[in-house]
This record gives structure tokens, sequence and C-alpha cells, in this order.
């Protein structure tokens, strides 16, 4: 119970990544290696700017900071690049995020920082309930309802039913009067917001390391693998699978917690090819 | 007259392989223009290079006077182009609602309550997703999609296609009357017979060149072209 509680809390972190990253890879066709590092500058944005606006403040702000950036980055970046090979846009991100993790080192130093939380939120809630912490209602109540917006912005809103048209038909829809110039920098700024809040959450739970990003970047991958490429709730959905079954098999067979991972995808893959919610269509 | 739209030696290639070898054509205000020709003709790669979809290497394109050759869709559309591509392209995971909700709302007598008037019938569907649609329904939301844009020129890529007889004269009403609107109108067809029976001129493209431009009452008394058009429009 208390493994799994663990587990699903990295689980959280997983599916907010694989979202952002599914987004931007449904309407931008971009496999963005530079999430990570995009998440892990929400966490560094957080953790410079709490002394000033304080826990909450640095929550609602930093995401922003790493939207920010990451627009420069779609605009003057990826933007050149699509309509290309994929090839093209993997590869620029992959190099971004060596170079980005690279300048978090330098500007925040390599060795980890710790990331204060407010005392209140930092205490176990009783002694029977050691694991949970008022920072981790916190967090699942924050994930929830940040997910919960985003589901009620794609299904009900203008910019969201052509994001979803977009998914299926870019070509179509920009010839119907829709500037996809703007709705893929809106879609990949969406991501990277997701990606930002992440990295605060994280920050405030598993600490602050240059490497952050990138060590959890490849499961939010496999997490879209196993939910099904395609489908966001499939994301959200295989990143809580993996999170969970990686935190029980810490707490019984330590060394073989992130190889279940992969086990896990392996599987799936054998089993159901197009993953959990794959081709069920999009969002369904 | 002035032109809406004024295709002049455009040159259109897939990858490596040329398509359009200087095709010119022109839609004048108010008038209703047939682009007519046999399978693989290039009529759709005309369609598309007007929308930019794929942009011609050489020759221009102006719409309302003005050069919009390479830009972008959303400009072209906006400028006052509502497109009815080929195969409808409706969005079929979505409901007809949120299908007409894709393309911005540009005032005009056009507007989500007035195309479910004109087409009472994706009213009733209106929770349906785009892909439960018959092939008719699907052609009227494709064309209300196009509408809501309050476009000048309307361009149809072969809306019969697929149709019951029934159907595809419900469909030749309809762009009948946007042309009585006012609309100019562009309607690309394999079924010469039915696109005559509306167009006021005629334009027929065999590969990738124009070949007869001109009335379409003289297009349509020409028994030798017709026959020659008419081979394929039954087959298809
Ligand atoms: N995406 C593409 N890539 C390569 N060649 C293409 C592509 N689309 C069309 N073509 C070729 O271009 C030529 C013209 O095609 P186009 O679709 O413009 O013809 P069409 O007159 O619209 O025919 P139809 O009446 O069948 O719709 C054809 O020879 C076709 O094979
Ligand atoms: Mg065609």
């Amino acid at each position: 119970m208390y493994s799994a509680f663990n587990g699903l809390i990295v689980g959280i972190f997983y599916a907010l990544m694989a979202l952002g990253l599914s987004l931007i890879l449904g309407l931008n066709g971009v496999i963005n290696f530079a999430h990570g590092t995009f998440m892990a500058l929400g966490g560094y944005l957080a953790f410079t700017i709490e002394p000033y606006v304080g826990f909450w403040g640095s929550l609602i702000l930093a995401p922003f900071g790493a939207v920010v950036l990451g627009l420069l980055v779609e605009r003057i970046l990826i933007r050149p690049l699509y309509g290309r090979d994929p090839l093209f846009s993997l590869l620029l991100t992959f190099g971004l995020a060596m170079i980005m993790e690279d300048l978090i080192r330098t500007i925040w130093g390599s060795v980890g920082q710790p990331f204060a939380l407010p005392n209140y939120l930092n205490t176990p809630l009783s002694a029977s309930l050691f694991f949970l912490t008022g920072y981790r209602l916190v967090l699942i109540a924050i994930t929830i309802l940040v997910t919960g917006a985003l589901f009620a912005v794609l299904r009900y809103t203008r910019i969201g039913i052509r994001i979803r048209a977009g998914n299926a038909d870019l070509e179509t829809i920009s010839a119907m009067g829709v500037n996809i110039f703007f709705l893929r920098a809106a879609n990949f700024g969406i991501g990277i917001f997701l990606a930002g809040l992440a990295g605060i959450l994280a920050a405030g739970q598993l600490g602050l390391s240059p490497s952050i990003g990138s060590s959890l970047i490849m499961p939010s991958f496999v997490a879209i693998i196993v939910g099904g490429v395609g489908s966001l709730i499939g994301s959200v959905l295989g990143g809580l699978i993996i999170g969970i079954a990686s935190g029980i098999t810490a707490a019984f067979f330590p060394v073989a917690q992130e190889v279940v991972i992969y086990v896990i995808m392996a599987v799936v893959l054998v089993l159901r090819p197009r993953g959990l919610l794959g081709q069920e269509g999009l969002f369904e | 007259m002035s032109a809406v739209l004024e295709i002049d030696g455009v040159h259109t290639y897939y990858g490596k392989s040329h398509i359009l070898h200087g095709v010119s054509l022109k839609v004048e205000e108010g008038e209703l223009v047939a682009l007519l020709g046999r399978n693989g003709a290039g009529k759709t790669t005309t369609m598309r290079s007007v929308m930019s979809l794929t942009p011609p290497k050489a020759g221009s394109v102006k719409l309302f006077g003005r050069d919009l050759t390479r830009a972008s869709p959303h400009k072209i559309a906006v400028s006052g182009v509502g497109y009815v591509p080929e195969g409808r392209k409706i969005f079929g995971h979505m409901s007809v609602h949120e299908n007409l909700q894709v393309p911005p709302e540009i005032s005009g007598p056009w507007n989500i309550e007035t195309v479910y008037e004109l087409f009472p019938r994706l009213y009733e569907r209106r929770a349906s997703k785009g892909g439960r649609l018959s092939g008719g329904e699907q052609e009227m939301l494709a064309i209300a999609r196009a509408l809501l844009l309050n476009p000048k020129l309307l361009i149809l890529d072969e809306p019969s296609q697929g149709l019951a007889p029934v159907i595809v004269q419900e469909v030749m009403r309809t762009i009948a009357r946007m042309k009585k609107e006012g609309m100019s109108v562009l309607l690309v067809e394999q079924n010469a017979m039915l696109a005559l029976q509306l167009a006021d001129r005629a334009y027929v493209l065999a590969d990738g060149e124009m070949v007869y431009s001109g009335d379409a009452a003289t297009l349509k008394a020409d028994k030798a072209r017709m026959e020659s058009l008419a081979g394929v429009s039954h087959a298809a």
C-alpha cells in the first residue's frame, strides 16, 4: 500500500510528462526529447523565485517561465522543421536537451538542490498515514485539476476542438482558415506548461538535480507506448501504471525497479501492440 | 467585371513529378465556372495549388486582385475562399457541431445557426460523429463548414462523388442558390453534364494542361469533346 502510493506519486510525474509529450507528438509531429529539460527548468525556476514569491507563487509562475522559453524554442528552432522528416526535429530536440541540461548545470550547479516546502505541507498527516503528507495531497489535487481542465479545454473550447481536428488532419484545418502556426505554438506551449508544472511538483518531492528531466523522460515515453500512441487518456493511464508498478517493485525487489517499466512495455507490446487505449480514436 | 480568381501559368509538382504544366484559369465575380477533366487530369492539383496546399513552383494565383501565390492556406481561406475538398475531409471522430466550430467565423450572413437552417438535416444530426454521416450529409457538412467563412468564392471539388442522384440534385440546388446570392463558384467535376447544367463557363484539363476554355453552352454542344469527357464520368 505504502509503496504503491509512492509509485503513484512518481506515476503522476510520468503522466503529466507523457500528456505533454503526447500533445506535442500529435499536433506538432515532434518527438520532444527536450521535454525533460523543460521539466527541470520549471523546477529550477520555481527554486529561484520561491524566496520572493513563496511556494504557491512559484507554483503558479514558474510553469509560465518554462512556457515562454518553450515558445521561443518552438518559434525559432522547431517551426522551420515542420513538414520535414520527423528525424530532424528528433535530432534537434535531442541536442537541445543536452545543451539545456548543461546550461542548468552552469547556472544552478551540478549538485542537487533541496526545494524547500512550507512546513505545514511537509509533515505527515498522522502516524498511521506516515507516507501521506499535505504536499502529496496538494500534488494529487493539482494534477487532477490541471488534467481535468486540459480535457475540458480540448472538449469544449474552439482551440481545443481545433487541436483535435488538427491531430486528425492538419492540412484540412488550414484550408478551413485555421492559423496552424498559431495553433501548433499554442499546443506546444500547453505541453511545456505541463512539463514545467511536473518539474515544480517533482522538485518538492524528489529534490532538484540537473538530470531530473532526463531520468524521467524515458519512462514518460514508455508511458505513451503502454497507454497507446494517440490517446491522451492512455498516456495518463500508462504513466500511473508504470509508476505504481515500479513503486511496488522498489519495495520488494529494488534492483528491478527500473527494469520493470520496460518489462511492462514489452508485455503490452506483445499482447496488445497498439497499447492499452491506442486506436480507440483520439481523446475518447 | 473583375476577376475573383486568376490562375496564371501555374506549374505544380508532387515531389519530382511535374503535374500541372502552365495552367491558367479565371473566375469573374458572380460567375459559376466548371473545371472538367478525366480521372487524374490535374483538377484537384489545380485546387490544391490555389489553396497553397501544394504550392505551385511557378506561375501566380491572384485572389480578389491580390497575389496570394504560395501564401499560407489559412490566409487564402480567410481572404474569402470557401473550400470543399475532394472526399469532403470531414473530421470523422468529432460531432457535426464540433466540425462546424473548426473554421473561424467571419461575419456575414452565414453562421452556425443559418447553416443549420440551410441544412436542417445537419441540425438533427448535430451530436452525431462526422464519420457516422451518410455521404450526402457529409457533403452538406463540408459545404456548411466552408460557408462559415462567408466566402466570396466557393470552390467545390467533385461534390457529386459517390452520392445518390437525388442527393446530387439537392447539392446542385444549393450551389445554384449560392451563385444566386452573389457568390462566385468554381465547380470541379468529372461529371461534365452535371456541372454544365449550372456553369456559365467551363475549362477542360487533360494531363495537366488546359485543353478547352469557353462557354458552357458551346462545350455542351461539342459532341466529340463531351463524349471524351463522359466516357469516364459514367465509369467513375
Ligand atoms: N499526392 C500525390 N503524389 C503524387 N502524385 C499525385 C498525388 N496526388 C495526385 N497525383 C497525381 O497527379 C495527377 C493529377 O491528379 P489529380 O488528383 O489532380 O487529378 P484529378 O483531375 O483531380 O482526378 P480525379 O478526377 O480522379 O479526382 C495524377 O496523375 C495523380 O496520379
Ligand atoms: Mg480530383
